[in-house]
């Protein structure tokens, strides 16, 4: 009886959830599946697989590109945020004077939006009167400017170095926060069996806040995966494709070419990749865990 | 006994929970007032406020009527509109633009307006080309146009001064000092090229005057039905537009959007810049009036400038319940009087004859430029394949084109080839 009344109690809560989160969600693979497009609605049927051949055979929009580019996109970005993160909350640990603003000041960066971002660092790297083309001219590096965001190889770059200064703040606030949980004892024995700081870093340090590290991999992977906002702020995807991911060209489809259905085949191809993703890491993560 | 109360008391809440709202939608309120309610989609701050001061006014004039005035932000204000006329939500007044014109009425969504415009008083103060524009689609007024949009050139005087440079009146001639500017002197260059977002808008819009002959309902086309890229003109425009990003623009330009061209203008770096005619109001502050001025976009080699016009405008939805009291708002909203306070307070072209004519703002000389172009005999005005299916990816498909053509990975050639597979010629 109590478990009964238990569940009519939480009926709102099922609703809520399946209302706000499950409804939109299946709609968008629905879509995916339909000729959902905002020029002619009074003809909406289902059109099978064709928005995915649609947008894998696109002449224009190289579908492979794009995923590659998503990769370098997510590898570069991931890494670096994760070593400065890392190195950063490390060097957090230890108190000194003035902490507690110097660390409000370099955390700063994650509470800014990603569009504001990407408009202040396309400033930054503008190729006429941007300031790391002025820094480099007067340290006589360059005598040209560099088209930093319209060569396509320096536009990944320049992207990928935005998106790092923005994202290694999550890893520092989240790994301080591991690291300041650790048992001062346990260092203290460590360093009694004669560890030093470096074998100290690997055998006490890590294994212990190694969950900490696996959850927010796996959150900044797929979040990094899902981030449109500084590459459209900066480049709007190109030039030439050339920093065109997932995420960009999904809001391509929809806000520009008002295609709802490819638009949400985009979506539930990176989906799928995170789904994947995550099955495997979370299953590696795990066996590595079980053999320590 | 409890428990059944409470468990009803749960049920009534959840339910509640999500169907609220629906009551309230009901438009007119127990003190017999009559509700609007008003989508505004090319929402902006200060745009948002100039239509609240224009509603609030229209409120005190008339103690029967409130409006409600719905604004998303920008980027997503039309496809919220898309899906909540698609949804049969009751609006009464909604924004409608070039862009979504034809979606609109494609969908059974926007009433017919003829029967209020053939009563109008100011109809005849309503420019030809704001007519025409209202019976796009359909030849049938769906739309009342409200605002125009059209491109002309913005010419910093000051450094062509400098240079002993005269004020181009034939793209040949602008192509010519962008040139000569980029040689004098290496942080010089000539013209604010737009190397991404819409810029078709404005790099095919250069070209037309060259190529001539253009179909005004379809500016792919010469009226002969051919598409006319690959054709002699045609080519030859593409190759003068490639030589001026080379020798007469900034490197960097294959990358500039709205922001980056309007600053090399202010810098000086780019004096020339083609731009609609609400540059005015971001260049304001920023560089001194006395150091630019505007002319009508130069002509090309067949004698003509040839310009679309972006445009927006006010309709009335097909679910609206009080149709008569919101053509009686839009037609105030959208008169001559307050039409031109509206431009002036946002920066757009007016629709009326008389606002050209007797307003001090507009008959200044930064739009005279504009209220020359719009009536000259050597502007053709010409429109984009809008209605077209292949529009809505035509500005990727160009950009990425062009971006590459101007990097100097693909081929002039190879270039108008894809453009013009992608049009089906």
């Amino acid at each position: 009886m109590r478990n009964k009344w238990l569940l009519v109690m939480m009926i709102p809560a099922f609703l809520f959830v399946i209302l706000f989160l499950y409804f939109p969600l299946a709609k968008g693979v629905v879509m995916a599946f339909q000729n959902y497009n905002m020029f002619d609605l009074t003809n909406l049927h289902f059109i099978g697989l064709d928005n995915f051949k649609a947008i894998i055979t696109d002449p224009y929009t190289n579908f492979w590109q794009i995923l590659w580019n998503t990769l370098i996109w997510l590898v570069f970005s991931l890494v670096f945020q994760f070593l400065l993160g890392f190195t950063l909350a490390l060097l957090l640990k230890k108190p000194f004077a003035g902490r507690g603003i110097y660390s409000g000041l370099v955390f700063y960066t994650w509470a800014l939006s990603g569009f504001a971002i990407g408009l202040i660092w396309s400033w930054l790297f503008n190729g006429q009167f941007g300031l790391f083309n002025d820094i480099l001219i007067r340290l006589s590096l360059i005598e040209t400017p560099l088209g930093f965001l319209s060569t396509p190889k320096l536009a990944m770059m320049s992207v990928i170095i935005t998106n790092i200064w923005y994202g290694v703040p999550f890893f520092g606030i989240m790994l301080l926060a591991a690291l300041q949980s650790v048992p001062n004892e346990l260092y203290e024995a460590s360093t009694l069996d004669g560890c030093g700081a470096v074998k100290q870093l690997f055998y006490v340090t890590i294994p212990y806040i190694k969950p900490t590290i696996v959850s927010t991999i796996l959150l900044r992977t797929m979040w990094i995966v899902n981030y449109p906002d500084i590459i459209y702020a900066m480049t709007n995807g190109g030039p030439v494709n050339s920093t065109n991911i997932l995420a960009t060209q999904m809001i391509n489809e929809v806000f520009k070419q008002y295609d709802y259905g490819q638009g949400s085949a985009f979506g539930v191809v990176i989906m799928v990749i995170l789904f994947i993703y995550s099955v495997i890491y979370l299953k590696l993560t795990k066996s590595s865990e079980d053999s320590i | 006994m409890k428990r059944v109360l409470v468990a009803l008391l749960v049920f009534m809440l959840s339910i509640s929970l999500f169907a609220g709202g629906s009551s309230e939608s009901s438009s007119s309120d127990s003190s017999g007032k009559i509700k609007l309610t008003f989508f505004e989609t090319m929402t902006s701050p200060g745009r948002t406020q100039v239509l609240q001061n224009l509603i609030a006014e229209y409120e005190s004039l008339n103690p029967n009527i409130e409006i409600e005035l719905i604004s998303p932000p920008y980027e997503q204000a039309d496809n919220r509109l898309s899906m909540m006329l698609n949804s049969n939500q009751e609006l009464d007044v909604i924004e409608v633009r070039d862009y979504t014109q034809k979606q609109f009425v494609n969908n059974g969504k926007l009433l017919d307006l003829t029967p209020y415009i053939e009563n109008w008083a100011e109809k005849d103060d309503f420019m030809p080309v704001a007519h025409e524009i209202s019976r796009n689609v359909d030849d049938t007024p769906y739309i009342l146009t409200s605002c125009l949009y059209v491109k002309a050139l913005l010419v910093r005087t000051d450094i062509l001064e400098k240079y002993g440079i005269p004020i181009p009146t034939t793209m040949d001639e602008m192509y010519e000092a962008s040139k000569q500017l980029a040689a004098a002197n290496p942080n010089q260059f000539g013209y604010a090229l737009r190397g991404k977002s819409n810029t078709f808008k404005i790099s095919d819009v250069l070209m037309f005057g060259n190529v001539g002959d253009i179909n005004t309902e379809m500016c792919y086309e010469t009226n002969d039905g051919k598409y006319w890229l690959d054709n002699e003109n045609g080519k030859k425009a593409m190759e003068q537009y490639l030589d001026l990003y080379k020798n007469g623009c900034p490197a960097d330009s294959i990358n500039w959007g709205f922001n980056e061209q309007i600053n090399g203008f202010i810098s000086g770096t780019t004096p020339f810049l083609v731009q609609d005619p609400d540059v005015i109001g971001s260049l304001e502050g920023q560089l001194d009036p006395s150091l630019y001025t505007v002319v009508p976009l130069p002509v090309g080699t067949s004698g003509y400038r040839y310009l679309d016009y972006g445009y927006n405008g006010f309709a009335i939805s097909t679910t609206s319940k009080h149709p008569d009291e919101a053509w009686a708002f839009i037609s105030w909203l959208n008169g001559s009087e307050k039409n031109g306070e509206f431009c002036k307070a946002y920066g757009p072209l007016p629709v009326f004859q008389s606002v050209y004519e007797n307003d001090d703002y507009f008959s200044s000389d930064k739009y005279q430029a504009w209220a020359d172009e719009l009536v000259a005999e050597d502007t053709i005005f010409v429109k984009f394949p809008i209605d077209s299916e292949k529009y809505p990816a035509w500005a990727q498909v160009q950009e990425q084109g062009m971006q590459a053509m101007l990097m100097g990975t693909v081929s002039v050639d190879d270039t108008i080839k894809t453009f013009k597979e992608y049009w089906g010629y």
